[in-house]
């Protein structure tokens, strides 16, 4: 105790020369345990003091600032998450530092969940290193549901049948306001129905899957098993409708369920994850997300090498079980799920990798953020009634064409 | 003006030029500029992010004239405007007759109806969008408004947009509307009285004709304003749902900041401006044609 | 009695129309987080929001920064904007209305396309991320309004004035200083203030021009506020009601300059 005032003290003197290295994250939750792993990093690095910054909780809005800012050449932030749809469009517009000689690819592919090596390695260069990952998953009420349904037809006779016994409740709530969130909905739905996101460098819309994907998702609004409120609802307004014991089933993030099961929550103990259901009854496949790590491209040279090391300490396997354990964020790394504490003290979150193994990307473009501005309009139109889902696909298809094909 | 001196009239256009200068100067730097060089960006294919920059002459007009997104836009924003201007126009006229007829708590009032326009857009349209949420905003308001899914309905998100826009502007246009009531001489209403009008007949016959050419000017104050809206709609719904509340500026800044498509941003607001223009055409031969004729 | 009466109702009906919703936001930042979630009574009533808003956040300092900024664009618009809308009243030139047009026709033009060419400008004038950069981009639709608003006011004063000053032998310039900026006080006050209540408010080149937090402006800050809480609702509200303080006073204060000098300004058209 004392010997760490004492090095407290000296790191004040030398303060005026102390480098900071500011690390632009997403919302985590009200537990501590981050800024501790800061701390630990600051305790080992004494001529560093680490500054954390949240973001918005919205992806969108992130992108939009860091659009701007590494549009800017910004320099006063140095490490920073990415979200998973982004990282092919930043690095391709040369704003991620190249982490190649510090995390080889292969390492990256070693050590990290299967699907994401491809999310952060492109022309063979590691650009991010993975930090959490998500995938949507079927959150249900275990004290209102035997069993999870396993496909479609089984998810809307159980809601139907909760429905019927409990008035006010509504059936399945899942984000359908328009946002990114709608579109991996609406793709997990076209897994589930049996569909591809691409075919080869071309997105694939126009197909069966997709079709009968957008009838199920409106036709669950037209029945009621959905409550009209889906439309304009995101992850937080679906937690807080599931959280308050309004709904029977939510298809969400994983983070939700640490929410769920804080102290005081009244549905401690009721809630149950499964995977997605799907036409088949084969487990669903979510869509990939989660955020990376990256470096600034343009932060100072003099400061590259701790900020490297600063993103190789939040990417350690104590700092991900660390996360776990506080936030309910899931590892991106493979040893992490096995890792004792883990398994003790954040036993759903372990349970969850394979989860994770079935997770599915959605379209890998530097495009990405353009098409997805595209899909979320047309899916909207499909699922809100404006537009039938066939003549919302094949909008979608020709623009989507348009914009990848006009070089 | 008497005649004068032709030396002094010279003196007087050079010191008239001098005094301008820093002005005109500055709008040429920053406000000229920058809309040029928008336009000349309109002809090229930019997506910033990617270093893509290539000239591509009318390509982007072509595919704007095509672009079904485009027309809906432009039907959207025009709707707004229409539907905004009027209710603005009928309240404010309510409001600035309230306040003409020197209502109890004067100040207070003035004081309050001044507030919604002052407060910044992004506050004001974060609150209201607590209360169209309904049930999806805050258990504790619970009530939503008509038991409506005002911010995920198609139709319905539009006219939470309109009912922000005219809370926030609403204000103005009463103000800009008393000024007109104030300027209405005593005697006519004195002759009207003296005439054996009621007060409905008095409003219509001396109110209102009085006011024609300061209604004309708010209407397409207001007009010009609404058309270019951005705040409210980018705060409350960011365009949806089905891109149904999606104005002209939204679509252009979604182009532009999402999709890093800087030419055809840039031509979707050069299209708007020309709308724009054409608006502002009209009121400036209607201002400066009075004007002449004093 | 009944109209009285009948006057009461409208003037509460018009009172709810513009503060209910301000109320709303009021009274959320004053529920605590866990209240937000469930239904809640008045006795959970606390400070936590704004703690929680004004610790550790840089709300203070975009406060001061959009006051400076906002004080900045009034004062450079009155000096430029005072000077040329004086000449363009009183002074005999050419080109008059082309001016007033044009400034007019610029300051129409979407704001979200002279965006980006502006900000390559600043960037290469070095001045991103920086609070002169917001005050020049300000201007754009600053200084336009100044011009229309000051013109008119300028214009109210009577030629015979203008006239015996010029007969005294003073320059335009003098004219302008001794008896033109005196005698349009009321019309420069209140362009003054609503040149102030547009830039406070102005959101979009401040998102784009400003990334450091630091250097934010208050419409900005809240629209990226964030903290540990996935979505603060009360400490949003809390911080809209901080950040909305200080226009509220400006309006409270000044209300009988704006109306009575947009009044007279109008009156003589």
């Amino acid at each position: 105790m004392s010997s760490s005032c004492r090095s407290e003290r000296a790191g004040a003197r030398r303060s005026a020369r102390k480098i900071e290295l500011v690390v632009k994250h997403q919302p985590l939750g009200e537990s501590d345990a981050f800024r501790r792993i800061l701390r630990a990093f600051e305790i080992d690095h004494p001529d560093v003091t680490v500054v954390a910054e949240a973001l918005p909780s919205s992806s969108d809005v992130a992108h939009q600032f860091f659009l701007t800012a590494l549009e800017g050449q910004a320099r006063d932030f140095d490490v920073f998450v990415v979200d998973i749809a982004w990282v092919a469009e930043f690095a391709r517009a040369g704003w991620l530092l190249d982490l190649s000689p510090f995390v080889a690819p292969a390492s990256v592919r070693r050590d990290f969940l299967a699907a994401l090596g491809d999310a952060v390695i492109f022309e063979g260069k590691t650009f991010a290193v993975p930090w959490y990952v998500d995938t949507g998953v079927l959150y249900y009420r275990t004290d209102l549901v035997a069993r999870p349904p396993s496909t479609y037809e089984e998810l809307l006779q159980t809601a139907r049948e909760a429905q019927r016994a409990h008035r006010q409740l509504s059936g399945f709530v899942w984000q359908g306001r328009q946002y990114e969130g709608l579109v991996c909905n609406v793709y997990e739905a076209i897994w589930g129905h049996g569909g591809q996101t691409m075919q080869g460098d071309r997105l694939l819309l126009q197909t069966e899957p997709a079709r009968a994907a957008l009838h199920y998702l409106q036709s669950l609004l037209a029945t009621g098993i959905s409550p009209p409120s889906v439309t304009s609802a995101a992850e937080e307004e679906t937690r807080r409708a599931f959280q308050g014991g309004r709904a029977v089933f939510m298809r969400n993030w994983p983070y939700a369920f640490a929410e769920t099961e804080r102290q005081g929550s009244s549905l401690r103990g009721k809630v149950g994850l499964a995977p997605l259901p799907t036409l088949t009854g084969e487990p669903g496949h979510g869509v990939l997300g989660g955020y990376q790590l990256a470096v600034n491209a343009f932060v100072d040279r003099d400061k590259r090498d701790r900020a490297v090391a600063l993103l190789r300490h939040l990417t350690s396997l104590e700092a991900s079980v660390d996360l776990a354990v506080a936030y309910g964020r899931s590892p991106a790394r493979r040893d992490a799920y096995d890792h004792p504490r883990l398994m003790s003290d954040a036993p759903l979150v372990a349970a969850l990798r394979p989860a994770f193994e079935r997770a599915r990307p959605r379209p890998v473009t530097p495009y990405y953020m353009m098409l997805s501005d595209v899909l979320q309009g047309e899916f909207s139109a499909a699922i809100t009634g404006v537009r039938a889902a066939e003549e919302a696909l094949a909008r979608a298809q020709s623009l989507v064409d348009h914009l990848m094909d006009a070089r | 003006m008497s005649a004068l001196p032709s030396t002094g009239e010279g003196k007087e256009r050079r010191a008239g030029r001098l005094m301008m200068a820093p002005a005109v100067l500055v709008l040429v730097a920053v406000a000229l500029y920058p809309t040029l060089a928008s336009i000349w960006l309109s002809f090229q294919r930019l997506i910033l992010v990617f270093h893509e920059r290539r000239f591509v002459g009318m390509g982007n007009y072509a595919f704007l004239v095509r672009d079904a997104r485009f027309f809906s836009a432009l039907g959207h924003t025009v709707y707004f405007t229409v539907v905004s201007v009027t209710a603005e126009l009928v309240l404010g006229l309510v409001f600035a007759l309230l306040l003409h007829a020197r209502p109890p708590a004067k100040n207070l009032l003035r004081a309050a109806i001044l507030v919604p326009w002052a407060m910044p857009t992004v506050v004001s349209a974060k609150m209201w969008a607590l209360f169209f949420l309904g049930e999806n905003g805050l258990p504790f308001f619970g009530i939503s408004i008509f038991d409506v899914n005002w911010l995920g309905t198609p139709g319905y998100a539009m006219h939470a947009a309109i009912a922000v826009d005219v809370w926030k502007t609403t204000p103005f246009v009463a103000l800009l509307l008393l000024a007109g009531l104030v300027g209405i001489p005593q005697s006519l209403y004195d002759a009207a009285a003296l005439d054996g009008a009621s007060s409905l007949r008095t409003f219509f016959a001396v109110t209102l004709p009085v006011l024609r050419r300061i209604l004309a000017v708010t209407v397409l104050l207001r007009a010009l304003d609404a058309f270019r809206v951005f705040d409210v709609v980018y705060v409350l719904t960011d365009g949806g749902p089905a891109n149904t509340t999606e104005t002209l500026s939204v679509y252009a800044y979604k182009t532009m900041m999402r999709g890093g498509d800087f030419g055809y941003g840039s031509t979707l607001a050069t299209a708007t401006f020309l709308c724009v223009l054409a608006m502002g055409g009209l009121y400036f031969l209607v201002i400066d044609s009075e004007e002449e004729t004093r | 009695m009944r109209r009285r009466a009948l006057q009461w109702l409208a003037v509460l009906a018009v009172l709810g129309f513009c503060v209910v919703p301000l109320l709303g936001q009021v009274v959320t930042s004053l529920l605590p987080a866990q209240a937000l979630l469930g239904a809640a009574t008045p006795s959970a009533w606390s400070l936590d929001n704004y703690r929680g808003a004004l610790q550790g956040r840089p709300l203070v300092r975009s406060l001061v920064n959009s006051i400076v900024v906002a004080g900045a664009t009034t004062f450079f618009c009155l000096v430029l904007g005072s000077m040329a809308s004086f000449a363009l009243a009183k002074l005999r030139m050419r080109g008059k209305r082309w001016l007033l047009g044009g400034a007019l026709a610029i300051s129409m033009f979407p704001p979200i396309a002279t965006v980006s060419p502006l900000y390559l400008l600043i960037r290469e004038l070095g001045l991103r991320d920086s609070l002169g950069a917001l005050v020049l981009s300000y201007m754009t639709f600053a200084l336009p309004l100044t011009l229309f608003v000051l013109t008119r006011f300028f214009r109210e004063i009577p030629d015979a004035i203008y006239e015996a000053a010029r007969v005294d032998g003073c320059t335009p310039f003098q004219t302008w200083w001794r008896i033109g900026l005196p005698l349009a006080m009321p019309g420069i006050a209140s362009t003054a203030i609503l040149v102030f209540i547009s830039a406070y408010n102005e959101f979009l080149y401040a998102i784009t021009f400003i990334s450091s937090p630091d250097k934010r402006t208050v419409p900005v800050a809240i629209s990226l506020f964030a903290s540990d809480r996935i979505e603060p609702w009360g400490e949003i509200a809390a911080a809209s009601v901080i950040a909305g303080i200080p226009l509220v006073l400006v309006t409270v204060l000044f209300q009988r300059r704006i109306v009575t000098a947009l009044t007279q300004g109008a009156v003589k058209d």
